[in-house]
């Protein structure tokens, strides 16, 4: 079904970090991007996204090795649940 | 083989930043889609992929084509397709317009679409101008109805740009 190939917004917001991280499996990247195409929206996040991970990468942050455990937990926790 | 590509201002590949220069092949190690190698749209593609600039590419190598584009180890930019300026993109969006009023128009639950679909060009906003009025289509008569409207731009596109196939 057609209607079901094309993605929502809430999920291009859901699959972005996937996106980044070259993790969609062909399919997937392919209707990421024919979304990005129309949406500007999505468009803008997807940059913002790029923007915030390029200050944060520049910023020379070092957390503490126990924050740094207790964030990868949660994430991975925030992930599986 | 011949084929196109739909790039942001400035020859940019819209997804990954690349700096295409003109005439120059550009290789990669391996065509895998969406992932390396050279994308490029056969005619009937070109609606789902629009940007600033349309450029003629040329391929070479094992084409590997996909429903909605082409993927080559190898490619260059030939030309641009002069012809795709911003009023090109607004008289396709009047063209989508003009087919979503007569598709939906009459149907009260679809024919916000219309209304949705005039915003969209007179905003400016040609890309999701063709996806809604393929969308209308499809609500009314099914994803055939999606694909067929599809193909009724593509057309559009490849005859009021005087482009070769594919």
């Amino acid at each position: 079904m057609k209607l079901e190939r094309e993605l929502a917004c809430r999920q291009v917001v859901e699959l972005v970090t996937a996106y980044l991280d070259d993790a969609l499996d062909p399919v997937d990247r392919e209707r990421f991007e024919e979304h990005l195409v129309f949406c500007d929206g999505c468009a803008n996040y997807l940059e913002q996204m790029r923007a915030t991970i390029r200050l944060a990468g520049g910023a020379g942050l070092v957390l503490p090795p126990a924050l740094e455990s207790r964030l990868l937990d949660a994430f991975n926790d925030w992930r599986t649940s | 083989m011949i084929a196109y590509k739909f790039l942001a201002a400035g020859a940019v590949a819209p997804f990954t930043g690349f700096e295409w220069p003109v005439g120059e092949w550009i290789e990669a190690d391996a065509a895998d889609p969406c992932r390396r190698g050279v994308h490029a749209c056969r005619t009937r593609d070109l609606p789902v992929w629009l940007d600033d600039e349309l450029w003629e590419v040329e391929l070479e190598g094992a084409v590997i084509e996909q429903e909605r584009k082409l993927v080559a180890p190898r490619g260059r930019l030939t030309r641009r397709i002069e012809g795709w300026t911003p009023d090109t993109a607004l008289a396709f969006g009047r063209f989508c317009a003009r087919r979503a009023r007569l598709r939906v128009g009459f149907v009260p639950v679809l024919s916000g679409y219309v209304g949705d679909v005039d915003k969209f060009v007179s905003q400016g906003r040609i890309a999701i101008a063709g996806f809604a009025s393929a969308r209308a289509a499809e609500l009314r008569d099914g994803p055939a109805a999606y694909d067929a409207e599809r193909l009724a731009q593509a057309s559009w596109l490849a005859e009021r740009l005087e482009l070769e196939q594919p």
